[in-house]
């Protein structure tokens, strides 16, 4: 298991540095002068080159690739065109807040759907499973950006319960809807799983073994199903998180949440190049880490799996 | 060798008729198609300008309220939204079909080739899905049109550039059983090609998953150009887009929920019904998916 966790932590390396090669083809081809960015629209024509020579823009651009590598692999991130700090520190700051915003939207997401799709599978195509499975189904047609207004135009606007956007303290006001708004459709897709692999379930024999002998409905749910359908649920649980950190740029970019999403596309925007490229890997390597963690998760839950 | 078309013609029509979902979706989506096709002879000029109107003796200044002249209200400059919204899902139906074709082409030909040719082939191929997959992939596609510009083609272009990794996985593993099959060993044996066998015997045999794949893939793309445009990185006008006539209604959401209101309800039963017919054609073509009554997805 150690051995399989390093290799596929060592796998990374390869794929970063494929990473960070795409992005500088793309960005350089990015129209834009840097060095006239960080100078200012209005800046005198000396002080631009000045920039230009003291950034390095003037070298060979495989020169400026090579280096890039290299500094990358020491670590060092460089600074940020835009706040002029050191972009590490940039990420230090933003990074533990998409945490928080995706650990709230994936258990939120988890606890609800998980909750609907066992009541859908036990009221089976009675009126609250039909229900359940229409809003399921809509939830996953919603338009992230579009659900997010109309949440913000609801809550925050009509009935004014919560704050439209911003960054409160962490965990409060602020960060129920755009934590609701990322969850939604997880939500709808984790219900249709649970209920799916519940039904499954249900349908063996040990299960009606158990009612035989007079095991009351709750408690065959707890003890008998549940722990057997959790293998699809958790499995879907982590591609899910994985799906659900791809929708939050734009979920921080509508709710101003100040994570690495929005991070991310300021810096886009404003061509700052290494705080882009930073906030990229951090956000690749995020998901590749969730991703190892949910296939470790597998074997865990599943003793018959085995890595080697 | 024309047998290896048969795994491809399981399609069965009369299971797909059964289905009244996934039927419902393609009326709905068929209406969309029409809508958009034909949308200069059904809905007004979608740049007609309207900045005042008499209403029960009153003057009144856009943005007018929903009435039976404009379904769906109009916007700030008194144009039709229905009119925008009708053009607009015309982009997106075209965004959606042509993201999807060229990433199906791109990532079948390189998925063929992973899943046949020698390992080194294999590895490289796989190793550039890995790096693509990595990418977040908003940030991608929205770095690509900041590359190339916007517009209707670079977004295409970007979005395909970030789907056609998952169908070149998909495609490999459909290779990679199929070209153990003895049919495959049958046709080397009396002399085909690599080439011949991949088009002709392959090919055919993942045809399913790969249509399957195709209008799973749709929805994604729809939503993904919404989303690009809503934040200015995507179709930009005059080209009308859903996604960039929500951002335009963005700043009238209280005194006009209108506004960016329907289209995103347009766009959100486009992608629920392309999804509807998507779950159908999974029942339809792969049988051994559809468990019966107890399927998560029949019930819908």
């Amino acid at each position: 298991m150690l051995g399989y966790t390093i290799r596929r932590l060592l796998q990374f390396v390869p794929i970063l540095i494929g990473l960070v090669t795409v992005l500088f083809a793309l960005l350089n081809i990015l129209p834009g002068d840097p060095a006239r960015m960080m100078a200012g629209p209005f800046a005198d024509p000396d002080v631009v080159k000045t920039i230009r020579e003291e950034m390095g823009f003037d070298r060979p651009l495989w020169i400026q690739y090579l280096d890039n590598l290299w500094d990358l692999a020491r670590g060092e991130f460089g600074r940020s065109y835009q706040s002029r700090r050191p972009i590490v520190k940039d990420i230090l700051e933003v990074f533990p807040k998409t945490v928080q915003l995706a650990i709230a939207a994936e258990v939120t997401s988890a606890l609800i759907g998980v909750w609907l799709g066992v009541i859908a599978a036990t009221r089976r195509n009675g009126w609250a499973d039909r229900l359940i499975m229409t809003i399921a189904a809509l939830n996953l047609s919603f338009p992230l950006f579009w659900l997010a207004l109309m949440l913000q135009i609801v809550f925050a606007v009509f009935w004014r319960l919560l704050p439209p956007s911003g960054y409160g303290t962490g965990f409060d006001s602020f960060i129920i809807l755009p934590a609701v708004t990322l969850a939604l459709p997880s939500l709808g897709l984790l219900a249709r799983i649970t209920r799916a692999a519940l039904l499954e379930i249900m349908g063996e024999d040990y299960i009606r073994t158990a009612r035989a002998k007079g095991l009351r409905r709750a408690l065959v749910m707890r003890r008998h199903i549940l722990p057997n359908a959790l293998i699809p649920i958790v499995t879907t649980i982590g591609t899910d998180f994985v799906r659900l950190l791809g929708g939050i740029p734009i979920i921080e970019v509508i709710f101003v949440w100040p994570g690495i999403g929005k991070y991310a596309y300021d810096a886009l925007v404003f061509r700052d190049l290494p705080a882009l490229q930073a906030s990229v890997i951090v956000l690749a390597v995020s998901v590749s880490l969730v991703n190892l963690v949910v296939d470790l998760l597998y074997a865990f839950i599943n003793p018959r799996i085995r890595y080697v | 060798m024309r047998s290896s078309i048969r795994e491809f013609a399981t399609f069965d029509w009369r299971r797909f008729r059964q289905a009244r979902l996934p039927l419902a979706g393609v009326g709905v989506i068929l209406v969309f198609v029409l809508l958009a096709g034909f949308a200069p002879f059904i809905v007004s000029d979608p740049t007609q300008i309207e900045m005042r109107r008499e209403q029960d003796g009153e003057t009144i200044t856009p943005p007018f309220a929903p009435n039976p002249r404009n379904l769906f209200g109009t916007d700030q400059l008194g144009r039709d939204i229905f009119a925008r919204v009708v053009f607009g899902l015309r982009t997106s139906l075209i965004v959606g079909i042509l993201v999807r074709g060229l990433s199906m082409v791109a990532g079948t030909m390189l998925g063929l080739i992973s899943g046949f040719f020698p390992k080194a082939v294999d590895d490289v191929i796989m190793r550039i899905t890995d790096i693509m997959l990595a990418f977040p992939v908003i940030l991608l596609a929205m770095t690509v049109t900041a590359v190339l510009g916007p517009g209707l083609v670079t977004v295409c272009v970007a979005l395909a550039l970030v789907a056609w990794p998952d169908v070149a996985r998909l495609v490999r593993g459909q290779v990679l059983a199929i070209r153990e099959q003895g049919y495959v060993e049958a046709a080397r044996c009396v002399g085909a090609g690599n080439w011949r066998i991949l088009l002709r015997h392959v090919l055919p045999n993942c045809m399913g998953p790969i249509i399957v794949a195709f209008s799973m893939g749709i929805p994604g793309a729809i939503m993904y150009e919404a989303g690009l445009s809503f934040f200015g990185f995507g179709i930009q006008p005059p080209t009308p887009s859903l996604g960039s006539i929500i951002s335009d209604g963005r700043g009238y959401i209280t005194v006009a929920p209108w506004y960016p209101g329907f289209p995103g309800l347009v766009l959100t039963l486009l992608v629920l019904n392309v999804n509807l017919v998507g779950d159908g054609l999974i029942d339809v073509m792969n049988p051994r998916a559809a468990r019966g009554p107890g399927n998560a997805r029949s019930a819908g």
